[in-house]
């Protein structure tokens, strides 16, 4: 849907809704809302629900630059660790590369 | 088609995936903005007054069919008057040429937008088949194909391959009857359970075997947690995207990847021989679902439009944004009661939308479906295609054409819609910069109009003064025009070119994605000049086999003994 016709209510209404969900483990779903509300946040003129959808915004571009820092940092530490934590990390390895013959 | 298209494994779920897929392929048309304008005139028309005005009012409709339209000065309208009809039939022939050729224009730019997509679509199926061998090579087979072509003989494979096609086209029919059954009856429950169910499996469980497919071919090391996780927030916030409210562009995006998997997955399970003649026997089904009169595309598509209703999301892919959604929460009270005090008022109008309305006219009033566009501003240009006599309707029966319009549009889904929607991007319909630009002037001209021919009507005149007021001040609002194409549709096309591409040979491949380009460009072609719901497949898929085949056997070969001898040399 175009955001920028929808009446303001339901602009803030949305962006709660996805500011809410993106609780459940989705990080994706937090940097939806800042791509989508980005404008409405910070580019539009001023209006009453504005100030709120900036503060959901701008808690979801965190969320979403925590979980990406957090994501990263696992990777890197268990990728590097595999080996060396042996039969577990194994156990939960999706794909463990083929060595070049 | 889901049922069809699911593994044996994952069948029961896949089938309804699947199902989506082959009900969307097989309605795929194009539909234009049907000629709801035709029973307005003739409701509204009955006033001998406004018959003029309505007149000069679907004059605009027409125009504004045809976004690409530049404004005309009031003289030119008589004529085009006739032709804003046209769409209809019934009224004018004269505005005919200058209707088509807008008609044109307007395919024109959404022939464009339509393009985009559906290479997209292909390039991804392409790019999979090149990379990931797994989805190269047919080893488990779907529970609908129980012949597996695993002779050597041509006469047995063609005998195979023409069982299988039928068992699955089999289902395909009962799949969509099904679905038109349920549809008739109002099951909405069980269809979006359905749909819902589908996606899930194609968002979750497809693109589950896909990623690592994905990862091994790259050889890329991942661990379950971060794999869960990945999956996890891409197949909700797709479905969140696809059934309730997203970002246009994400929408589309997933409805197209979706499609792709799709694809993808009838590659990897279905025989050869049979993958072709799936495709003949689909564009064949296609044809009669959408154009014979009781073919069930068709029955669909009317049915959608009588109960003004979009069509699902999940099987389609619009261009522009779908509407309902827009309106669906937010409903301005204040024209409702309007319309409401209206249609009461004036109980001639309702019968205008007759058949439909009465079903319709309780949604729309009690419902918040109708855009809020529609309902308060009476002028713009959206209105002004069905409405915009605005003056003449109540706004219950703008609301109700717009409605019409808009899920007319939905409902095509199988097919291309144009739709018309209110909200939709500015750039998005099709309308020119010029169109847009003058949008005001025009709407002032139009009201002034108005109001004049309508002062003969006091009531009238005041309800339609006080209803566009509020929207005035909002500049935006316009009527979106979309085309929609549906999902089976995109489907189909990725498993014709990807198929071809597992020749291995980018000859076949290319030659194959031109064709269905230039299948699809006649096809919105011929939507623009019949301006109704469409299949998209026949002609594409007609071409597509042609060019497939020709090449892939003469010349390709051709080409080779050439540079074999250094001709190019």
């Amino acid at each position: 849907m175009d955001i920028s016709k929808a009446p303001n209510p339901r602009k803030l209404q949305l962006c709660r809704i996805y500011f809410l969900t993106g609780f459940a483990f989705l990080p994706f779903v937090w940097a939806v809302n800042v791509c989508w509300f980005f404008d409405e946040a910070f580019r539009k003129p001023p209006y009453t629900e504005q100030t709120q959808i900036k503060r959901y915004v701008i808690y979801s571009a965190i969320g979403t630059f925590i979980w990406t820092i957090a994501l990263i940092t696992w990777v890197i530490l268990f990728q590097t660790n595999r080996a060396a934590w042996g039969a577990t990390a194994d156990y939960i390895s999706f794909i463990i590369p083929l060595g070049v013959s | 088609m889901d049922a069809h298209v699911a593994p044996s494994s994952s069948s029961s779920s896949a089938t309804s995936a699947g199902a989506h897929g082959s009900l969307s392929g097989a309605a795929e048309r194009l539909e234009r903005p049907p000629r709801r304008q035709q029973a307005h005139q003739r409701n509204y028309g009955s006033n001998g007054n406004q018959e003029q005005m309505n007149n000069a009012d679907q004059a605009d409709g027409a125009v504004l069919a045809v976004p690409s339209v530049v404004i005309r000065e009031s003289a030119s309208r008589p004529s085009r008057l006739s032709a804003g009809g046209g769409g209809g039939a019934s009224d004018g022939e004269s505005g005919q040429p200058a209707e088509e050729e807008q008609g044109l224009k307007y395919g024109a730019q959404h022939v464009i937008k339509l393009f985009v997509p559906v290479s997209l679509c292909m390039l991804v199926v392409v790019a999979t088949i090149n990379s990931i061998s797994f989805y190269n090579s047919t080893d488990v087979y779907l529970l609908y194909t129980p012949f597996h072509e695993l002779s050597p003989e041509p006469s047995i494979k063609f005998w195979n391959a023409l069982g299988n096609s039928l068992i699955l086209m089999s289902v395909v029919v009962v799949m969509t009857i099904l679905l038109i059954v349920l549809y008739k009856k109002r099951c909405y429950r069980v269809i979006h359970g359905w749909l819902i169910l589908s996606s899930f499996m194609l968002l979750f469980i497809f693109s589950y075997l896909y990623l690592e497919e994905l990862l091994r071919a790259y050889n890329i090391p991942m661990d379950y947690p971060t794999a869960v996780l990945i999956m996890w927030n891409f197949g909700v916030a797709g479905m969140i995207a696809i059934h309730w409210q997203g970002p246009l562009r994400l929408q589309q995006g997933y409805l197209i990847f979706v499609a792709a998997l799709m694809a993808l997955v009838f590659i990897k399970y279905l025989p050869e021989w049979t993958a072709w003649a799936v495709l003949a026997a689909i564009s064949v089904w296609d044809l009669i679902a959408v154009l014979s009169p009781r073919g069930p595309l068709r029955i669909l598509v009317e049915t959608a439009q009588e109960r003004n209703e979009q069509i699902f999301p999940a099987l389609i892919y619009s261009s522009t944004v779908i509407y309902t959604y827009m309106g669906t929460h937010y409903a301005p009270e204040q024209p409702q009661s309007q319309s409401q005090s209206e249609s009461e008022s004036q109980p001639q109008a309702q019968p205008l939308s007759t058949a439909t309305s009465s079903p319709s006219n309780s949604n729309s009033t009690a419902t918040t479906r109708t855009t809020h566009n529609s309902l308060a501003s009476p002028e713009l240009p959206t209105c002004s295609s069905n409405c915009r006599p605005s003056t003449a309707r109540t706004s219950t029966s703008r609301v109700n054409q717009r409605q019409q319009d808009n899920q007319a549009a939905a409902e095509g889904m199988p097919l291309v819609t144009f739709k018309t929607n209110l909200h939709g991007h500015e750039e998005a319909a099709g309308f020119t910069q010029e169109w847009s630009a003058n949008l005001n002037n025009r709407v002032a001209r139009r009201q002034i109009e108005v109001q004049s021919t309508q002062s003969g009507n006091p009531r009238r005149a005041n309800e339609y003064r006080t209803v566009p007021a509020p929207e005035q001040q909002q500049p935006e609002p316009q009527e979106e025009r979309g085309i929609k194409l549906g999902l089976g549709d995109f489907i189909f096309y990725s498993v014709l070119v990807g198929k071809a591409s597992t020749y291995g040979d980018w000859t076949t491949t290319i030659a194959c994605f031109v064709a269905i380009l230039i299948g699809l460009c006649l096809t919105l072609l011929l939507l623009a000049i019949w301006r109704k719901a469409l299949p998209a497949l026949p002609i594409s898929i007609t071409f597509g086999l042609i060019f497939c085949f020709a090449t892939n056997f003469l010349v390709k070969p051709f080409m080779e003994s050439l540079s074999a001898k250094q001709v190019f040399i």
